[in-house]
């Protein structure tokens, strides 16, 4: 216990008078996770607060034109334009604007639109009452919307549908006013027949509600998602001062000597694991304490810890142990610092991407989605995701908790048998 | 007793052994030196008999035991100064000995009391707080060498255990060395330093292509070379073929 101790106490030294690996350790997590969600937060605050610029050229100059202007010049969705430089814009000009990313989208009213839809609706009510529609030809129009190449394409598909709704709703009023209109045409004057109006109230509507058992609202936001996915990041990138520790030692000539000591390497090996691990946990309750108190400050969200503390204790112990083990396995397959720092975080940005840090494992093609299966930081993020978003308990996250403790046992037998076969030469 | 019986180490992938059929007794409380051109086996013999390294065959036992069976009560027995300094720079000299110390099990008080008496005996009380990337060569190896002795072995390996140090230095670190010898200490010492070799030990084996050429007193060695006037002539005479004594 003393040898453990004496060695506990050397691994902290060394890591407090290890200036850069402190900042790769503490201070590199935090901006990270503060740029991140700041940037996802505000970009997406300033489309919500700013509305998307968009730039409409009218051609039709009637009913749905005119209406569809007037619905997106109240829109919160959009930022409505239809000038460029104090001019009305033309077709031609909206294209060459969207193009230059002066507009993220960019919607043209072909001229005679209005008058479409009401030819087709005439020609139903003609049909409908037995006429010969035969002759009748009805040419089709299409609004255009033209987008901006470099917007993402999950973003472009939420506001266009969105917008699609919006114009196809236009559409439709208009539709069944001319209806009523053709209608009306067939009714005798004398008669008083009140004509229905198309209300705005409608009668089959859509409610979003988050399967979360976390009790109040839960808005899931970029805190909400940021904070567990950059704090494993950050806690595995603890890899790079346990490497950097592991392979000083050999290369300043610690680890001879330590084989002539009468203390297993093991031993050598859990004194930095129980250190590297109390770290991540302090790393772990620092990222938390950002997204409960400093980013709050900034006017985001404050984070939201779903209803497992220990829970939470748990992932957080198994992601450390995860990533301290995968920090000795590369120390120990490393010939050199160079070596071992590059194959680290290598490994650990593959690993991430993989695992769904960057973009969500549920976007990606089933092949990906498989191998990020794989990935012990998705592992981790699929328990943190599951406390913190869906309210899970304690007994919800042991399968992931488990994986990753198999996967710290895993790297520790890999470790000491690699050690092992070096050592005996 | 340190016995090595038709011991034998060759590497992977390396062609020729590296140290071939040695048999080699030393008795305690002995100064001997190994002593060698570079890539004779010096290195690879002392890492065999610190149990570093696996003999590919033969034998190995210090005072009765061997390393397969006994590892940790050997590495209890034994203490190594390796020629590199293997002391942590973050450390502070009196942190470095307090880690050590405590690995090999040396009882908190006492290794106190002994890291205060070595750090006197070698002056090094003032620098004790200061870390050792701050040290000179010579406070380094001092450091170095007092981590080695600590837990106070019977058995001392020294690799150049004066290598780049000047000449003040030196000359303390071998009388400390001599007076632990004179307490019962035996010391097993490697170098290239031959007139330190020829002061310092009792008892010297000239190692060559990892088989011994010679073995004796120093004294003896070089009485029985009658052109040579020191051990570092004996040594070049019989190492190099093409040697001729000035």
């Amino acid at each position: 216990m003393r040898k453990l101790s004496a060695a506990m106490r050397k691994e902290f030294l060394l890591l407090i008078r290890d200036k850069i690996g402190l900042a790769i350790l503490f201070v590199m997590p935090m901006v990270l996770i503060f740029v991140m969600t700041l940037i996802q937060d505000t970009a997406f605050r300033t489309l919500n607060e700013e509305g998307i610029p968009l730039l409409v050229v009218n051609e039709d100059q009637d009913s749905l034109g005119f209406r569809i202007e007037n619905g997106l010049k109240t829109s919160d969705l959009v930022a409505y334009h239809n000038e460029i430089n104090g001019k009305k814009a033309t077709r031609d000009e909206l294209y060459e604007a969207v193009k230059k990313g002066k507009f993220l989208i960019g919607i043209v009213i072909p001229k005679g639109t209005t008058k479409t839809i009401q030819e087709e609706v005439k020609r139903l009510v003609d049909e409908s009452l037995g006429e010969d529609v035969s002759n009748v030809q009805v040419t089709s129009t299409e609004i255009e919307m033209v987008i901006d190449p470099i917007a993402s394409k999950s973003f472009v598909t939420s506001v266009t549908s969105q917008l699609r709704e919006f114009i196809s709703t236009v559409k439709t009023r208009i539709m069944f006013e001319t209806f009523n209109a053709q209608i009306a045409e067939f009714i005798p004057d004398d008669l008083e027949v009140k004509q229905s109006e198309y209300s705005n109230k409608q009668a089959v509507t859509y409610k979003e509600v988050y399967a979360s058992e976390i009790s109040g609202e839960l808005k899931p936001n970029a805190v909400q998602h940021n904070i567990p996915a950059w704090t494993i990041f950050a806690m595995f990138f603890i890899v790079l001062p346990l490497v950097s520790s592991i392979m000083k030692e050999k290369e300043e000539g610690s680890v001879f000597r330590f084989h002539t000591i009468p203390a297993s390497y093991f031993l050598q090996i859990n004194a930095k694991l129980i250190v590297f691990i109390v770290i991540c946990l302090i790393q772990f309750c620092l990222m938390l304490l950002i997204g409960l108190v400093f980013l709050p400050m900034l006017g985001l969200p404050v984070l939201q810890l779903g209803n497992s503390y220990i829970g939470i204790l748990i992932m957080a112990l198994g992601c450390a142990m995860a990533a301290t083990g995968f920090g000795v396995l590369v120390g120990s397959l490393a010939a050199t610092l160079q070596q071992g720092a590059v194959l680290g975080s290598l490994l650990i940005l593959v690993f991430s991407a993989i695992g769904g840090i960057w973009v969500p494992a549920y976007v990606m093609p089933s092949i990906m989605r498989t191998i990020s299966e794989l990935s012990p930081l998705k592992w981790a993020m699929d328990g943190f995701y599951g406390l913190f978003l869906r309210g899970e308990g304690f007994v919800d996250i042991l399968p992931h908790f488990f994986k990753l403790a198999l996967f710290f046992a895993v790297c520790l037998a890999i470790a000491v048998r690699v050690q092992s076969k070096k050592r005996i030469g | 007793m340190i016995e090595l019986i038709n011991v034998s180490k060759k590497y992977v992938d390396a062609e020729k052994p590296a140290v071939n059929e040695l048999n080699l007794s030393i008795n305690d409380k002995e100064i001997f030196g190994l002593l060698g051109p570079n890539g004779a086996g010096k290195t690879t013999t002392i890492s065999m008999l610190c149990g570093l390294v696996q003999p590919t065959s033969g034998s190995i036992s210090l005072n009765g035991l061997n390393f397969k069976d006994n590892l940790t009560e050997l590495k209890q027995l034994i203490g190594v100064v390796p020629q590199d300094i293997a002391l942590y720079p973050t450390l502070t000299g009196k942190e470095n000995l307090e880690f050590y110390g405590a690995m090999y099990g040396v009882p908190k008080v006492i290794l106190a009391n002994r890291i205060t008496s070595w750090l006197k005996k070698f002056e090094m009380e003032k620098s004790a707080n200061k870390r050792v990337s701050s040290y000179s060569g010579g406070m380094k190896r001092r450091i170095n060498l007092i981590a080695g002795i600590l837990h106070q072995p019977e058995i001392l390996f020294l690799d150049e255990p004066t290598v780049g140090v000047d000449v003040q230095s030196r000359s303390d670190i071998m009388h400390h060395l001599k007076a632990l010898n004179t307490d019962g200490m035996t010391i097993i010492y490697s170098s290239h330093h031959m007139e330190e070799a020829e002061h310092f030990c009792s008892d010297v084996a000239i190692i060559n292509t990892g088989e011994i050429i010679a073995r004796g007193n120093p004294v003896e060695l070089i009485q029985n070379q009658s052109d040579c006037r020191n051990l570092e002539e004996v040594f070049l005479k019989l190492t190099k073929p093409n040697f001729h004594s000035k």
